[in-house]
């Protein structure tokens, strides 16, 4: 009897000096999934200062790790790497969720996302917010110290049976343990809100067709638009026919049979000459409304010609199964064109196939193995026809219209999913040609998807001789967060928010891009105080994204310095987006027609400030880079590319201009008033990292420069469009007359309706050209939503720089880049 | 050999017992460390856990191969070098004594180590990439 009361007080003093060591020397793994990764980043860096609670030392291993905070949304592409990560974890492990999306899937109800990561790992904390801010996480690990404090270790640590540590907590079952409905529990059988916005599933009709609009913007021809359309019409006859209506540029409608020759023709013959593949996409048209459904008249005739003199479709009024859409660039006039071709599908699988445009344009490589993965649809002549975003077990083809989009209507992703659906292995993904035996010099190393250095989940697959690339494959998808997939489903309005999240370090510039494509394609009119306080916005994030670069950049090559220098600038820089927005990464503050609010009390004072203080400082973080020596040797001549491939490769954004190419859409296509705001587009020659570096930051100094000339010119006037059939209205006006308040509570309630029709927006976000092609079937949503990012395009040519260097030069090759995934998946 | 005169070192008592307890005493301890760090603490081997760490992904090929060293030769050579300059330190030290002899004896070493030096040179022998 003594001895167990010796023994439990022994037990208890030694539970208290334990426990107390382990709260106060916690080691996080470094390991990010998306947005809340950088505000967990934030964290470390001064101003937040984790290092006050004893644990500032992040691990990029798991063996030395034991705290694993699950930033972001969780995959199901990647949730197998996660538990592996978290199973590597040594004894004790602690798990914190952070964010809506790695506690219940938040915004994220969609196919690829796993709805709460506590589905195949244990979690004790739970840090809410989308994402939480900075001080929450603090909080979070407050709170997990004191869940710490309650354990019973002792007995463990002696092997004396018992006693509890680290997460105990079971893994939950969907449906079992918890329940994801997003309307809470007691709703089972009953039809989602919003179910009737989707289209093809019109239970009840759709509101929508109640509300008039005015038609669709019409574009105006330029003159060099109209040679070119008088020579395809000239050369290819009735094959290729321009389009009945465009908002925004020179449309063609080509027949399947003479595509090839017609975008061949625009690349190499026409008078403008569009020697870049922009984008290249598809659009599943089963669920037209207005589609005449004439094919039982076609399918009975066997004689080609008849068939297709029987078929022959009203453009506009009818259309075929997928339309291949092709959008290509002039850069010396600064104009694009947009060719699409119907394509038909045969038998219940809707099997549908065209030509491969590969031998053209490289870069359309993965544009067309993302069509195949998305809409099934196939490219005879592509050489390597596999999926690319989704994981090779998965069944059909996500942006197909009969393809549910919310995970929450599929089969639940379990623990058991997470063992067993393992990612592919890198032998079979790679390209190196000696796949040989043991005994072989070359061998694979997967460099991601958990890595530091790929900032964020990219999988390289390195073939390696000794330290030497022999090839270098990528596999993406890890990242998938199925916005497109989204923007059908979502109203034009509601959509904003996951705009900003396709590039967290990027936020309004990206609300940006998807405003201008909705305002172009309605033609709605922005007023100049909007147009200006959006470059405002813009610029700002532009220095913002710009410096977490630099901080990473210098981070990959070895240098930690800069990181806790630049990170204090972007404070004071989300300081002012904060005062302006009132939110840090993901502004929302972006409204079709203008913006959600007007400028601040204050806000110049707050600009000033930062303009004024800028400029030296980053001089003094330049001097801390180029000063030294080890940065220059592991920047200089490497990972070059020419800016003949650049192009052919689709590259934009700075990547393009450390080329020689003074190319940027604020100065070559102005948008929003960039025509009168001074600055210049700086180039560099070299093509390699060096000149990357240099790019980006002058790019700085000219954002400080369009900021100050932006905060000194600031229009007066509205900062939403008068046109309230498509914007919310402001407050004061609502109150104040019936016809507004009716405008306000359909545009809040059901969404406002955008005509029929298609537009392409884009602006120059600090990765390159991010644009939005937004179709629209005269719904409150989008009938399709694509997002053309510049990250796609740069990191397909990731391969191309590499290959042949060592693979110290790979890390510093893709901090140059700059890349960010949500923008590279979608 | 001269007798070292008395009091110029510290006078030395063979404490072998002391010695013996002092090495005693430190096997102890770092054995206790070791047992301790072994014993103490949960530990729970999983298939997982024993795999090896590759970004989160299960490794693909064996890891039994001949490994390229780039840095072998390099390191090879540095050697050749290193052998070198202990030859010329000895010999600085001596260099009064050995005479011209010695120093068209040492001139002729160098020259020939040089040489080769700018043979391997040529060759890429000092170029990292060069596998």
């Amino acid at each position: 009897m003594e001895r167990g009361v010796e023994a439990s007080r022994f037990e208890s003093i030694a539970d208290r000096v334990i426990n107390w060591s382990r709260k106060f020397s916690l080691w996080p793994m470094f390991f990010g999934l998306s947005c809340c990764f950088v505000e967990e980043a934030a964290v470390f860096t001064s101003r937040y200062d984790l290092a006050r609670f004893g644990a500032e030392v992040l691990r990029p291993s798991p063996r030395q790790a034991d705290l694993l905070i699950v930033s972001g949304t969780v995959f199901k592409k990647i949730a197998p790497v996660v538990l592996r990560l978290y199973e590597q974890m040594p004894e004790p492990k602690w798990v914190i969720s952070m964010g809506s999306c790695s506690n219940s899937g938040g915004m994220f109800d969609v196919y690829s996302v796993v709805q709460g990561v506590d589905q195949i790992i244990p979690v004790d904390v739970y840090v809410p917010g989308c994402p939480p801010r900075p001080e929450a996480l603090l909080e979070g690990l407050v709170i997990l110290q004191e869940k710490i404090m309650s354990e019973r270790p002792a007995r463990r640590v002696f092997h004396l049976g018992g006693g509890t540590q680290g997460t105990e907590r079971p893994v939950l079952a969907e449906g079992v343990t918890k329940s994801s409905d997003p309307r809470g529990p007691g709703y089972p059988g009953t039809v989602i809100r919003g179910t009737s916005l989707l289209p093809g599933t019109l239970h009840w009709g759709n509101r929508s067709d109640l509300m008039w609009t005015p038609q669709a913007r019409r574009a105006v021809l330029s003159e060099s638009d109209a040679e070119v359309a008088a020579q395809l019409l000239e050369r290819f006859g009735s094959k290729a026919r321009l389009a009945p209506q465009s908002s925004d540029m020179l449309t063609f409608e080509v027949d399947r049979t003479s595509l090839k020759e017609v975008l061949h023709f625009l690349k190499n013959e026409s008078s403008t000459k569009y020697r870049r593949l922009d984008d290249l996409t598809a659009i599943d048209e089963s669920a037209r409304r207005d589609r005449v459904w004439n094919k039982g008249l076609c399918e009975g005739t066997s004689e080609v010609g008849a068939a297709e003199a029987l078929c022959k479709r009203q453009p506009g009024e009818n259309y075929s199964d997928f339309t291949m859409v092709y959008q290509l660039l002039s850069f010396e006039s600064a104009c694009r064109v947009r060719i699409k071709t119907g394509l038909e599908a045969k038998g219940g699988e809707k099997l549908a196939s065209t030509a491969s445009v590969t031998d053209l344009w490289p870069s359309a490589n993965w544009y067309e193995r993302e069509v195949f993965d998305m809409f099934g649809i196939r490219f005879d002549g592509h050489p390597n026809l596999h999926r690319l975003l989704m994981p090779e077990w998965w069944e059909g083809h996500p942006l197909r219209k009969d393809y549910p989009g919310r995970a929450t209507e599929m089969a639940p992703y379990t623990f058991e999913d997470a063992r067993k659906r393992q990612p592919m292995d890198g032998m079979q993904l790679s390209t190196l040609d000696n796949k040989g035996p043991t005994g072989d010099r070359e061998f694979f190393l997967n460099i991601g998807p958990h890595h530091v250095s790929t900032h964020g989940l990219l999988r390289c697959i390195a073939g390696l001789e000794g330290e030497q690339i022999k090839s270098l494959d990528l596999e993406i998808g890890y990242h998938h967060r199925a916005t497109e997939k989204l923007g059908e489903r979502q109203s034009w309005h509601q959509y904003i928010p996951y705009t900003d999240r396709n590039d967290y370090l990027a936020g309004s510039s990206l609300e940006f891009s998807y405003a201008t494509a909705v305002e172009t394609l309605a033609d709605i009119k922005v007023p100049e105080r909007a147009q200006a306080m959006r470059v405002l916005l813009a610029e700002l994030y532009r220095l913002s994204n710009h410096l977490v670069w630099m901080a990473t950049f210098a981070h990959d090559l070895g240098a930690m310095t800069p990181n806790f220098y630049t990170f204090a600038e972007r404070e004071m820089i989300l300081d002012v987006i904060e005062l302006i927005t009132g939110g840090r990464l993901h502004a929302e503050f972006v409204r079709i027609g203008g913006l959600a609010a007007d400028l601040p009390e204050g806000w110049k004072e707050a600009v000033d400030k930062l303009t004024a203080i800028f400029p030296r400082r980053l001089s003094e973080y330049e001097k801390l880079l180029r000063k030294n020596p080890i940065f220059m040797a592991r920047t200089k001549g490497i990972g070059r590319i020419s800016l003949e491939d650049a192009i052919s490769w689709g590259i934009t954004g700075p990547n393009l201009r450390a080329c020689g190419m003074a190319w940027d859409l604020r100065k070559n296509m102005p948008y929003s008033g960039y025509e009168n705001y001074e600055f210049e587009v700086p180039t560099a020659t070299e093509g390699d990292c060096y000149a990357r570096y240099l790019v980006r930051v002058e790019e700085m100094r000219q954002s400080i420069k369009i900021i100050e000339q932006v905060a000194r010119n600031m229009p007066s006037g509205r900062y939403v469009t008068e046109d309230y059939r498509y914007a919310i209205p402001r407050r004061e006006e609502m109150l104040r007359d019936i016809e507004t308040l009716i405008h306000h509570f359909v545009n809040v309630t059901r969404g406002m309706k955008i005509p029929v029709g298609e537009a392409y927006g884009v602006t120059e976000v600090p990765r390159g050209e991010h644009g939005y092609y937004a179709v629209s079937d005269g719904l409150g949503s989008a009938y399709r939503m694509r997002v053309r990012s510049p990250g796609f395009a740069n990191i397909q040519a990731l391969p191309l720089m590499a290959t042949g260097e060592s693979i110290a030069d790979l890390i510093s090759i893709i901090g140059s880049m700059d890349v960010i995934l949500p923008d590279i998946d979608r | 050999m001269h007798p070292i005169a008395s009091g110029a070192m510290s006078p030395y008592h063979a404490g072998v017992f002391s010695l013996a307890v002092y090495t005693i005493l430190v096997m102890l301890f770092i054995a206790s460390q070791l047992f301790l760090a072994a014993w103490l603490g949960e530990k729970k081997k999983t298939e997982e856990k024993s795999r090896p760490y590759e970004c989160g992904m299960i490794p693909s090929g064996s890891a039994r191969f001949r490994y390229p060293v780039p840095f072998y030769k390099v390191a090879i050579f540095f050697l050749i070098f290193d052998v070198e300059g202990a030859f010329i330190l000895t010999w600085a030290v001596v260099y009064r004594l050995m005479g011209v002899a010695g120093f068209i004896q040492m001139s002729f070493f160098i020259v020939l180590l040089l040489a080769g030096l700018f043979y391997i040179w040529k060759q890429g022998g000092l170029d990292w990439k060069e596998v």
